[in-house]
């Protein structure tokens, strides 16, 4: 039914550079394997050589038990403080010698396959009840054991990123540059934007970015407060929540943004009515707020952050300024977090031209650099358009009713010849399109079971092939700690509530889906 | 007769060929994944004992009693069993036989160095203490179950006539005992075996074989009469399987699985041998309950009727043809479906035999609809299976006619076969690309060379073709060569267009072939 096994198909290659490095031995003895690798069992899957050893930055949870309890070829670099609630060992693994007697015994009882023994003993009847007393307590041990790590591997979700993991591994090494926090400043960031850990868990690890940055910006002040035209600033903000505002115009920005778009439900006449309002009481000129971002009055945008809020505030916006930071390049170059995040996923995802993902992986890795601004802003541009086209998308499916409710969940099946519907054959831009139809639609229906239900989104992944991508996300209100997904064992790709399937079997998928979710 | 000969030939050239080679390669592999799998536990523990509390031997009492409590046991069993009192005797021989039974390290070799099993031999013959002969039995069962050693001290120490005599006993208990002890001691290969049987073991069994013995009791008697069976170098005389079978033809119609099993097994024992062997096995008429067997839901009872069929089917054509005439080939295809790969393997085996036959033969399998599940096999049968369907593809094409190559090629087998050409097994790829030579050399008479070769081409045959000209094994690469400079190299077409020319007369076959290539 699934197309293909993106898992499966990644670890071959892998396979192949571990196996290849038997021939190399001097060369390949140490892997690391950064954002994969976690929640799958390495040395089952890649049957290594003994003395090869793995360092894993993972995100991805749950960690497989087998990678947390062997520490001598798997090395995880994981936070202390990341709660993985790994089953103790002894709920999951037994002893070797048991082990093998109980295998034996139902090896010889199960299998009726083999040749009879030449030989037999006679146990003693008491022996043969020990021995069926022991069967049944090994029977109940792992019965305990399937149900102790369902609830373990039930659901996944991420932990701390991994930039910020490797950031704190090279400060502690005394490694630390200003580069590389502001990249894990963009790793916690991307987390956040597509969703994959809650505000809470976003607002410790901002707290404790925090901290770093405040300390690198206090030792440069030692150093004669020379502001070299390429130096790096990296500050705190405690920003709007609107999407690229500062390389937009204002009124784009507030149009093309999640928050605020659904808090106006602006694919809704009266919503465009709201958004006036609002922008009347705050009193900006509309010819302003069209304005490029950078164009606009100084005297405006002095204190445009307050203004903002406090109309937001009126118009029940409680939350439209978030804590984040921003780097300046020079005096010119003035970026928020999110903005790198949105640019380099617009280039990592980039359907313009026919380019492999390798050449789309270099150049969104490029992006991050400081010396490539240009590739910076070529992101920028292109996250526009997605967000634009995510925007319109939203708007047609509510206003044309695509969301269904199925019962355990809603769906939603974007068409052929959808406008854009290239860009959303992506797993990120199409988690970003869910999450904001999600929202939206929770807001503009008057259900409130929908609150509750989790959004299952399809859309064409290559028409020609006639395979579709599917994605689901958890639902809107969602207040558990996690960032949960059911995991189901056939799904794929590192996001692994994306799945890749064949047109033909999407109802079979979602029947599946359906039974195993009600 | 020379065409008997010349089949005969040809199937040792097939049946046994590489098959123990094979078999060690497995065990090889088994082995590594098992060293594998124990350096990973391994591994897991070391974790352990870095996190864990304390993780001291689970309970040191019982480590450290075990060796001297045992030999303060032995002790006081020589100590009961060398006296004279009747009570401390049964005590003694008791104590022992409960160390025996023990379900770990059963202390087999103390026993036996502590002197007891001359005193135990005595026991069995003590009419007048049943406990005693029971327990001494007992006991004596669990030292012939142990190593070789062990079971020829027990007969050394003189034990084989004493439990003959005891199969006599009117207590069910102790003569059952003594069934289990003579089957531990035929188990143990063929000589003691025919020991067994020159003192008579048989009469005296077959005297306890009736129709109101408990099933219990028939089950220890039918494992015991297996064994007896057992084993080849040689193979136990012909008059002593004359004196069983019978019995065991009987035993193959109870309705208890574990006895149905054990006479399974013998047949089969007794069928793994030349064809004077089988010929003994078929003129009992047993045949056509043993392919009922085959249908039965239990994997202990297929699994040896199974074997025996398989066995049968590799004698002679008339014997192969027996087996045919008594239905096998309708029970096969729902074997070669079986859930269990095992079975799988066994019936494509079966299959490949029947294969190996005259062309009539083949015939049937193509009646019979086995090509299907056999080409399915070749496509999703584990290692081993697909093993035996490619012997089974290479015997059908060596002895088919043409007619009936042209339909195998057509039910998908080529293709299945080439894909398999990929396998690491040598021995494989060598019985493949014999089978493909044979598809070419029917292609040839009908003159439709050039068709199979894009076929071969069309499917990715012949780039594999080609890839194992670099194979290691030598008589790999000979054989891929001259498959290609046959049939692939460029002044090859001369050739196929003369013997197109000369063939033309073949105008049904040619048809045929075009059908085929259509898809």
């Amino acid at each position: 039914m699934f197309v293909t096994d993106i898992r499966k198909e990644f670890y071959e290659v892998v396979v192949n550079q571990v196996r290849n490095s038997s021939f190399f031995v001097l060369f390949y003895q140490y892997f690391v394997l950064i954002n994969c690798g976690a929640n799958v069992d390495l040395l089952e899957t890649l049957q290594p050589e003994e003395d090869s050893v793995f360092f894993i930055c993972d995100t991805h949870r749950p960690v497989d038990v087998v990678n947390v309890y062997n520490d001598t070829q798997i090395k995880l670099l994981i936070k202390q403080d990341d709660d993985l609630g790994v089953p103790s060992y002894d709920d999951i693994f037994r002893d070797d010698e048991e082990d093998e007697e109980a295998g034996d015994d139902s090896g010889n009882e199960s299998d009726g396959s083999a040749e009879p023994s030449g030989k037999r003993r006679r146990y003693d009847e008491d022996a043969l009840e020990r021995r069926i007393e022991r069967q049944r307590a090994r029977r109940e041990w792992e019965a305990r054991r399937r149900e102790i790590l369902f609830d373990y591997e039930q659901y996944e979700f991420h932990g701390t990123s991994a930039a910020l993991v490797m950031f704190e591994l090279a400060w502690v090494m005394s490694k630390d540059t200003k580069d590389m926090l502001w990249w894990s400043v963009i790793g916690v960031t991307d987390q956040w934007v597509h969703d994959k850990i809650p505000h809470m868990k976003y607002v410790t690890d901002i707290a404790t970015l925090q901290r770093h940055v405040s300390r690198h910006n206090h030792r440069n002040e030692d150093e004669e407060n020379s502001l070299s035209i390429d130096c790096m600033r990296i500050t705190f903000e405690y920003d709007l929540r609107l999407v690229l505002y500062q390389h937009w115009s204002l009124y784009e920005s507030i149009c093309n943004s999640c928050y605020t778009s659904c808090s106006f439900k602006l694919w809704s006449i009266n919503g465009q009515k709201k958004l006036q309002e609002f922008l009347a009481d705050m009193g900006l000129p509309l010819k302003q707020v069209r304005q490029k971002f950078n164009s606009m009055d100084m005297t405006i945008k002095e204190n445009l952050r307050e203004v903002i809020e406090e109309s937001a505030n009126k118009f029940s916006m409680k939350d439209i300024r978030v804590q984040t930071f921003a780097v300046h390049f020079g005096f010119k170059n003035r970026f928020l977090a999110s903005d790198v995040v949105h640019a380099a996923a617009a280039l990592l995802e980039n359907v313009e031209k026919d380019e492999t993902p390798t050449d789309n992986f270099i150049k969104a890795l490029d992006c991050l650099s400081r010396s490539n601004l240009e590739w910076l802003h070529l992101g920028i541009a292109l996250a526009k358009k997605k967000l634009k086209a995510i925007q319109q998308t939203v708007a047609s499916c509510i206003c044309t009713n695509l969301i269904l409710s199925q019962g355990p969940f809603l769906y939603c099946h974007l068409l052929e010849g959808t406008p854009d519907v290239k860009l959303f054959s992506k797993p990120l831009a199409l988690t970003l399109l869910c999450k904001y139809l999600l929202k939206a639609f929770v807001c503009s229906t008057r259900n409130k079971r929908c609150k509750i239900l989790p959004l299952i989104m399809a859309a064409p992944l290559d028409v020609e092939k006639g395979t579709v991508i599917v994605l689901g996300i958890p639902p809107e209100s969602e207040t558990s700690d996690k960032k949960k997904w059911v995991s189901n064992s056939n799904s794929n790709h590192f996001y692994f509530q994306v799945s890749l399937l064949k047109m033909e079997d999407r109802g079979k998928f979602l029947d599946a889906l359906i039974a195993l979710l009600s | 007769m020379p065409t008997e000969n010349l089949s005969d030939k040809r199937m040792s050239k097939f049946k046994n060929k590489g098959k123990e080679p094979m078999k060690m390669r497995d065990r090889r592999i088994a082995e590594c994944v098992e060293l594998r799998k124990a350096h990973k536990v391994e591994s897991i523990m070391k974790k352990r004992n870095i996190s864990s509390v304390g993780d001291e031997p689970l309970s040191p009492a019982d480590n450290t009693d075990n060796k001297q409590v045992i030999s303060e046991t032995i002790q006081e069993i020589v100590a009961n069993v060398n006296g004279d009192c009747p009570e401390k005797q049964r005590q003694g021989c008791q104590a022992a036989r409960k160390l025996l039974s023990r379900e770990r390290n059963p202390p087999l070799k103390e026993i036996i160095e502590a002197g007891l099993l001359t005193r135990f031999v005595e026991f069995l013959g003590r009419n007048d203490d049943p406990t005693l002969q029971f327990e001494a039995a007992w006991s004596l069962t669990n030292v012939a179950s142990g190593t070789s050693w062990h079971t020829q001290q027990v007969v050394e120490h003189g034990a084989v006539p004493a439990f003959i005599a005891l199969l006599a006993s009117p207590m069910l208990n102790i003569s059952e005992q003594a069934v289990w002890a003579l089957g531990n001691i035929a188990g143990d290969g063929p000589s003691y075996r025919d020991g067994l049987i020159d003192c008579g073991v048989i009469p005296a069994l077959l005297a306890r074989l009736t129709p109101d013995a408990p099933v219990g009791y028939l089950r220890n008697l039918t494992w015991t009469l297996s064994n007896l069976c057992r084993n080849k170098n040689p193979f136990p005389r012909f008059s002593a399987v004359q004196q069983m079978l019978p019995s065991i033809i009987q035993l193959l119609h109870h309705s208890d699985k574990s006895i149905l099993s054990d006479a399974c097994w013998a047949v089969s024992y007794l069928t793994d041998g030349p064809n004077e062997r089988i010929d003994v096995v078929i003129k009992t008429g047993i045949l056509p309950r043993l392919v009922e067997l085959l249908g039965f839901e239990e994997l202990t009872v297929v699994t040896p009727a199974l074997r025996s069929i398989g066995n049968i089917v590799s004698g002679s054509d008339l014997q192969t043809q027996a087996a045919i005439d008594a239905g096998v080939l309708s029970a096969l295809p729902q074997l070669m479906r079986h859930p269990k790969s095992s079975v799988q393997k066994e019936a494509a085996w079966a299959v490949s035999n029947i294969a190996a036959g005259p062309c009539q033969q083949i015939q049937q399998l193509i009646t019979c609809g086995l090509l299907a599940p056999l080409v399915d096999l070749l496509r999703n049968g584990d290692f081993k299976t697909q093993r035996e369907a490619v012997w089974a593809v290479t015997n059908y094409t060596s002895g088919g006619t043409v007619d009936q190559v042209v339909h195998l090629v057509k039910c998908g087998a080529l293709e299945a076969i080439l894909n398999l050409l990929q396998a690491k097994d040598t021995k494989t790829v060598l019985v493949i690309l014999d089978a493909i030579n044979n598809i070419f050399l029917a292609a040839e008479k009908l003159g439709e060379v050039d068709k199979l070769c894009l076929l071969v081409e069309e499917v990715g045959g012949l780039d594999r073709i080609e890839f194992l000209q670099n194979h290691e094994n030598n008589a790999v690469y000979r054989a891929a060569q001259a498959l290609i400079e046959k049939y692939f190299s460029e002044d090859g077409d001369d050739q196929c267009l003369t013997t197109e020319a000369t063939d033309s007369n073949f105008v049904f076959g040619a048809s045929d072939l075009q059908k085929r290539f259509d898809f």
